[in-house]
């Protein structure tokens, strides 16, 4: 336990009527990416804020390698480094300068920090921009550029616990790859990562644990394949639905699904690699009869579980979760 | 410099739980002085433009409602203004910076980083005096031109109270911007250029104002740094007493301690 560089537990803080976050529990083991999933206000920035001593917490428990955060935030701080949601404020410096103060800021050497801005230069491919000043009301650079720099001044220096709130906002995506295997380098370097994002795509390559907010709780967490809860071949067939039509898939169906999710006018169906050919000949036979617009057949991913946890059964439709294999009652850390 | 031999180096993390930051005091500082220089330093040139606008507005302008201005009258507007420059530094533009920083989210960026947060009041307290102490300088540079006055300094009150001065306007004007709500801030340091400029016996002596509002301006902060600066520019002339100094030092603490606990302070 004391191993943990983050080992929150039953955290929770209210602002006034709404509990932002409620009993939260989850740990960040060093060298661990840890991956927090949730939807716009699940709670995310809320915990964030809480660890690095920006909101106080109103209930519960905040670790920080062997320091209580609740009690000591500012030793706590010298723990993190947080890439905030907010662009980090660098105008009138360039991001070479701004990556070595915040690498002096953290302990660097004045040699340390110029060879950490050369390097993380090369590793995010933003050497063109690092001699350019970035000016007030975002003029200069870019905002890929500006949130690039964000995330090296992050990573400037190693510490024990590395917080990314949505570092990818704003990044071009061959950019973004090189940013989430500059993250999955972090952790095999030892550092313990939280990452905080609703990518949840792009998130799943890299991550080793993950957990999921809704409205303040934790509603799932664990590996992305024991949360994806089905095989790696499992397929996910969607069905485009006709807006005057119901959805063919709450009638009984010949084919057998796993897991079936409703989202707008679409529905998930997550069936077996075997059941392909005829999940594909059912819904050419619906398409044929007009009864939906269209459909697609490609691998199941982590995005369907994690909407399967996060669409809520309290939808006009009626048509939540079905036979999600990990279920709601994941155990919490 | 021995901070360099606390710097973890980045190979020894290897699988190895990564160890806490170690910084000395001094290299926070520094380190911090540069970002804020080269953040706020960007509007060094406007406010210098500001400042000399506004010291021509006062030794100039002012003296235009004055009729057949006196010696006498001259050397008090222009001993005013660089009380003026300093305190619209402090009170309007500190205020705005630090509201902008507020909805920007850099200030809770700052107060993030591994560094003691009252050290980010000491940066910010050290780089918005040099970007006003030069008001002084160019406030009676303006008046000696206009006027053709001869000044008396008395350096080390003039220094002192500059900087006892700027340290007041700034602590409070940043009081204000992170204790009020961001609207409100942005109101309050306008109402204060007016009432600095227009209701304070800075550019004319207090005994011209009712009674009731000379009592509350002996309260008030910036009667006492009229009276201090004056008292460092032409000192053959004027003089400023103990409790000038008693009143201004009073005020630079409230600001600091209601700045630092907001600094400090987890909402």
């Amino acid at each position: 336990m004391d191993a943990d560089v983050l080992h929150i537990t039953g955290l929770t803080r209210r602002y006034r009527q709404v509990v932002a976050n409620d009993g939260i529990s989850l740990r960040v083991r060093p060298g661990e990416v840890v991956g927090l999933l949730g939807h716009n206000g699940a709670g995310k920035t809320t915990l964030v804020s809480q660890v690095v001593g920006l909101l106080k917490p109103d209930a519960g428990h905040i670790a920080v390698g062997r320091v209580d955060a609740v009690r000591h935030p500012a030793a706590a701080r010298r723990h993190v480094a947080l890439q905030p949601q907010a662009q980090a404020p660098i105008d009138g410096l360039t991001p070479r300068s701004a990556i070595e103060i915040a690498a002096r800021l953290r302990g660097l050497s004045s040699r340390d920090a110029r060879a950490a801005a050369r390097d993380l230069a090369e590793e995010l491919d933003i050497g063109p921009w690092l001699d350019q000043r970035a000016l007030p009301e975002g003029g200069g650079l870019s905002g890929g550029i500006r949130r690039l720099t964000g995330f090296a001044m992050a990573v400037a220096a190693p510490i024990p616990l590395l917080i990314l709130d949505e570092p990818t906002n704003d990044i071009d995506a061959s950019r973004r790859r090189l940013l989430w295997d500059a993250v999955r380098r972090r952790g095999d370097l030892g550092i313990g990562v939280l990452l905080v994002t609703h990518n949840v795509a792009e998130a799943e390559r890299i991550v080793d644990e993950l957990v999921i907010l809704d409205r303040g709780r934790v509603i799932a967490d664990g590996s992305p394949a024991r949360l994806r809860g089905t095989q790696d071949s499992d397929l996910r067939l969607e069905l485009q639905l006709r807006a005057d039509r119901a959805d063919p898939s709450e009638e009984d169906l010949e084919l057998p699904v796993l897991r079936r999710v409703r989202t707008g006018r679409r529905t998930l169906l997550t069936v077996s690699a075997n059941e392909a050919a005829t999940a594909v000949a059912w819904a050419t036979g619906q398409r044929a009869e007009g009864r939906i617009d269209g459909f697609s057949l490609a691998p199941a991913t982590l995005e369907d579980a994690y909407l399967a946890f996060t669409t809520h059964t309290d939808s006009a439709s009626g048509a939540g979760i079905a036979t999600a294999p990990t279920s709601e009652e994941t155990t919490h850390v | 410099m021995s901070e360099s031999s606390l710097a973890p180096t980045p190979s020894t993390s290897v699988a190895e739980p990564v160890a806490p930051i170690q910084v000395s005091l001094w290299t926070s500082f520094r380190s911090l002085l540069r970002w804020s220089l080269a953040m706020t330093g960007a509007m060094l040139p406007l406010i210098i433009v500001v400042q000399a606008m506004l010291a021509a507005g006062i030794v100039i302008g002012f003296g235009f409602l004055i009729p057949d201005i006196t010696t006498d009258s001259a050397l008090f507007l222009s001993s005013g203004a660089p009380t003026i420059l300093l305190l619209t530094v402090g009170l309007v533009i500190v205020p705005q910076g630090v509201a902008r920083g507020r909805a920007s989210g850099a200030l809770d960026y700052q107060r993030s980083l591994p560094v003691a947060r009252p050290l980010l009041l000491l940066v910010d307290l050290v780089v918005w005096a040099l970007i006003a102490l030069p008001g002084v300088a160019i406030g009676l540079l303006v008046a000696w031109l206009h006027y053709d006055l001869t000044f008396s300094f008395d350096w080390p009150v003039l220094i002192l109270s500059s900087v006892l001065v700027t340290t007041m306007a700034t602590a409070v004007g940043y009081a204000i911007a992170v204790t009020l709500p961001a609207m409100l801030a942005q109101l309050a340091s306008q109402v204060l250029v007016f009432f600095v400029l227009l209701f304070s016996p800075i550019t004319f002596p207090a005994d011209q104002l009712p009674d009731w509002f000379q009592s509350l301006h002996a309260l008030l902060p910036v009667q006492p740094a009229a009276d201090l600066m004056r008292a460092g520019i032409a000192s053959g002339t004027f003089s400023a007493d103990g409790r000038d100094l008693l009143v201004l030092t009073i005020w630079t603490l409230v600001g600091l301690l209601v700045t630092t606990r907001a600094l400090v302070r987890r909402r």
